[in-house]
């Protein structure tokens, strides 16, 4: 397993989380503003985190610490990966509040999106998102996800993004990938 | 194009009604303002003006009559 794995790309780096960062993405967690959007709501201790890290610390999970403009800001995942049905579950939250609604989202999906495509090589990747949470509900299917009926729950919209529906979104959005390129 | 067009434009683009927006208005306090908006407004630069907007670009500008200006500057 690579530890220190670090990803670069249209103006964001993202280095796999390693366990002498884990409180400060608990304390992002518990925060109300980031707890909100999140299926699982309850107050995580210290010993919860550090529990839920020698979970994932695996290359069965990829999460990663956002940098931008050398500020930590938020944490991206893909988890779960099943190597053989090549498929995994993504999450991302920016805990930065002046960075939402900004372009920041749009390159470290853009980043992540490779990784988990090209790198990985993953054929699909799935997610779930609060239904009260309309702007991240937009965001992926703007993002080319579709939204994934085969699976309902009463609080979550499932969503799916196919390397297809990603390959189309590039093709789609030269421009916007250009200029997140530079 | 005029500034009446290009608000309409703007507001299609964006998905907001353009009944109530004016060159002054500051697009980033829309409700509906968004991530999004800044993929949409990337296009709608490359389609309608065939230029290049960058997310910069976008974050010099304040109000809609400061995307118009660099639209038809």
């Amino acid at each position: 397993m690579k530890e220190n794995l670090v990803l670069e790309g249209y103006g964001i780096t993202l280095r796999r989380l390693t366990s002498d960062k884990i409180e400060v993405v608990r304390q992002w967690r518990n925060d109300p503003k980031i707890q909100q959007y999140m299926v699982y709501r309850q107050e995580i201790t210290p010993e919860m985190q550090k529990k839920w890290f020698d979970k994932i610390n695996n290359d069965n999970n990829f999460y990663f610490i956002i940098e931008y403009q050398g500020k930590e800001i938020g944490l991206v995942n893909i988890k779960d990966i099943d190597y053989e049905n090549k498929c995994g579950e993504d999450g991302i939250f920016i805990y930065d509040e002046s960075l939402l609604n900004s372009d920041v989202s749009i390159r470290v999906s853009l980043l992540m999106r490779k990784f988990v495509f090209e790198t990985l090589d993953l054929e699909y990747e799935y997610g779930r998102v609060l239904k009260e949470n309309i702007r991240a509900i937009k965001f992926n299917l703007y993002m080319g996800a579709k939204i994934d009926d085969s699976h309902s729950d009463k609080d979550c919209i499932f969503v799916k993004r196919t390397k297809q529906d990603y390959s189309s979104f590039l093709l789609i959005n030269k421009s916007l990938v250009k200029t997140l390129s530079k | 194009m005029n500034t009446d067009k290009f608000i309409n434009l703007f507001a299609e683009t964006i998905e907001v009604e353009s009944s109530g927006l004016t060159l002054e208005t500051k697009f980033r306090e829309l409700e509906e303002w968004s991530s999004i908006s800044i993929m949409l407004l990337i296009a709608m630069f490359d389609s309608e003006f065939n230029k290049e907007i960058s997310t910069e670009d976008i974050k010099q500008c304040n109000t809609i009559n400061d995307l118009y200006k660099f639209a038809t500057k």
